[in-house]
């Protein structure tokens, strides 16, 4: 938790530290891949030791999934989206397990499940509460500061969520293979890093030359 | 002894599921732990105080828990208690098999959480909104399992002061020892479930060697408690539980220190009810649980009636309200100046604040007003703090 808090937090400070240039320059792309070496230990779960029957099956998050985002945005980038994402739980599971979205987005938080849910958050960025509410029902939330959000589910303490919230768009989540790409960077040096399951994991130098193209990096998360 | 023989049955039998079909995973561990301390002034009216002698507002505990999944359908269960710096006691400590994947059937074996009511299977502190416990199950009433009142005149004396009963005429122990709760909360019994769920509706069921005033590990007058519970869910967040119980609670010791024609089986019936509705920021519950027990001394059984309320609601993220109504009558007896009730009513009401400022930590404040017809204190008022952390 006190990892997950830094990183993201770091954007709006660090904001417009990144080589300016000019505005009409040629942008380029960063992509790479994401492989996660490391052991990730099951999460964390409470003994069952009230109940009368062998509680009932989850699935389990996908926690090899990523971000991958410039630390410190080009001068100017930093712009409010009026954007909407969504944060499913089904089968006492957040789907996905890590969001990223820009400072203005609308999460709504839909339940798929056929039991109640109860979805917080006690972390700095956005506090939350949404209450007790059933299958097919959605509640929103709207992120307004950037940083981490840790999200919860206060019925059923397995599970957790993150979601990035970003002061600007330099940034993507990694697909089921672990790739990534960010797009429309304009030209300068850049600090990148590759975020996983609660942490900045990897930080790399990469350099958008002046006339754009693609820059290929990769991480090695052990 | 008998808990490890009932943990070495449900094993033996866990074994031949789990040969039939190999673990699916990894076998997984889970452990757990709550630490909480509860402060106050002092309970000078032992309103709180449990059958181990502690006031509730004024505890600190340590519990240790472990789930072991054994096979994919196994699994061993324990946890150990540590409460004010006492000697640590084994709490819970059972087997819990599914033998069929597809059917919503269970059978737990060992110290097992009990099937009746709802509250006893919430945890201390994390799940209780408040400090206290409801009176039905803890609430120390002046009956005991080791001594029997010889007259009414016995209870009459005793009105009020179940932290430390003895009865002048009566039978058994004579050294004064804490009274018997309605239900025991603090302790968990020995024996076998079986939990049924079917869509809306779950049903449970236990053998066990004490009985819900006096949960046991070893059986000591060679009867079994059966209890059970049917619940159902009509909609989302409402949850109507009904449950029942029966056991002899005397010691067998006791039993055959009476006279023989007073000798015999003395059991301990109830039966309770109990609802839950949840919706957005409220939680409701409330149960009403209603206990007889039979005393080989007296005329008729002696009757008490147990009723609590609470409702919890959230305020902002992270703070809560919460408050609880609780009662606890008597049936009534013809004493030597009249009729009256066995034991004194008892009334309380609870209200506090809870504050989460980070997962796993929870503080909260509670005012706490308690009244009682009868005994040497009758009213006390507790203001009384407790934080909580867990993992």
């Amino acid at each position: 938790m006190k990892a997950a808090r830094l990183p993201v937090l770091a954007l709006a400070v660090a904001a417009g530290t990144a080589t300016p240039r000019p505005a009409r320059a040629a942008t380029g792309s960063i992509r790479g891949r994401v492989e996660v070496m490391r052991e990730l230990p099951a999460p964390p779960a409470r003994p069952s030791i009230g109940e009368l029957a062998m509680p009932s099956p989850h699935d389990v998050p996908n926690r090899r999934r990523s971000v991958v985002y410039l630390e410190a945005a080009p001068q100017g980038a930093f712009e409010e989206h009026e954007g909407r994402a969504v944060m499913d739980q089904r089968h006492e599971t957040f789907v996905p397990y890590v969001l990223a979205v820009t400072v203005g987005t609308t999460v709504d938080f839909t339940n798929s499940d056929r039991t109640y849910h109860n979805v917080f958050s006690l972390s700095k960025p956005r506090r939350f509460d949404l209450g007790r509410y059933a299958a097919g029902q959605s509640k929103s939330v709207r992120f307004d500061r950037p940083g981490v959000v840790r999200v919860f589910c206060e019925i059923h303490s397995h599970m957790s969520a993150f979601i990035l919230v970003f002061a600007h768009r330099f940034f993507a989540t990694t697909d089921a293979d672990g790739r990534y790409r960010i797009d429309n960077v304009p030209p300068g040096a850049y600090t990148i890093v590759a975020w996983n399951d609660g942490e900045p994991r990897e930080t790399r130098t990469v350099r958008v030359g002046e006339d754009g193209g693609v820059v290929e990096q990769d991480f090695v998360v052990r | 002894m008998r808990v490890a023989a009932l943990l070495a049955a449900a094993l033996a039998s866990s074994a031949l599921v789990a040969g039939a079909e190999p673990p699916a995973g990894p076998r997984r561990f889970a452990f757990g732990v709550e630490m909480s301390a509860a402060v106050g002034p002092e309970d000078r009216g032992f309103f709180n105080f449990t059958s181990y002698a502690d006031s509730t507002q004024r505890l600190a505990r340590l519990s240790l828990t472990a789930e072991w999944r054994v096979a994919e359908r196994v699994a061993l269960l324990a946890e150990v208690r540590d409460e004010n710096l006492d000697r640590p006691r084994v709490y819970a400590l059972y087997a819990r098999l599914r033998p069929w994947r597809e059917r919503s059937f269970d059978v737990q074996a060992g110290l097992i959480p009990p099937v009746f009511g709802a509250f006893p299977r919430r945890r201390y502190g994390s799940d209780n909104p408040l400090i206290g416990y409801p009176l039905a199950y803890q609430y120390l009433t002046s009956l005991r399992s080791d001594a029997v009142p010889g007259t009414e005149s016995d209870l009459v004396v005793t009105r009020g002061a179940g932290w430390h009963v003895r009865y002048p005429f009566g039978w058994g122990h004579t050294d004064p020892a804490p009274g018997l709760p309605l239900v025991n909360a603090l302790r968990w019994d020995t024996g076998v479930q079986v939990h049924v769920g079917s869509g809306p509706f779950e049903a449970a069921a236990a053998l066990t060697q004490g009985t819900l005033s006096n949960p046991r590990v070893r059986d000591d007058n060679g009867g079994k408690q059966l209890s059970a519970r049917v619940a159902w869910k009509p909609v989302v967040g409402l949850v109507l539980g009904a449950s029942g119980a029966r056991g002899d609670y005397l010691s067998g010791a006791l039993v055959s220190s009476l006279p023989p024609e007073r000798r015999g089986h003395y059991e301990q019936q109830a039966w309770g009810l109990d609802l839950e509705y949840s919706r957005d920021r409220w939680i409701l519950r409330s149960e009403a649980i209603w206990s007889r027990w039979q005393t080989p001394m007296l005329a008729r059984s002696l009757g008490a009636l147990g009723f609590t309320a609470e409702g919890r609601c959230k305020l902002v993220p992270g703070l809560y309200a919460a408050a609880r109504l609780d009662h606890l009558g008597f049936t009534h007896i013809d004493g030597p100046r009249g009729r009256v009730t066995w034991d004194a009513p008892v009334w309380r009401t609870e209200a506090g604040l809870g504050y989460t400022p980070v997962r796993h930590v929870l503080a909260k404040v509670a005012y706490q007003h308690n009244w009682r017809d009868g005994g040497r204190v009758r009213e006390t008022v507790l203001l009384n703090a407790q934080l909580v952390l867990w993992f």
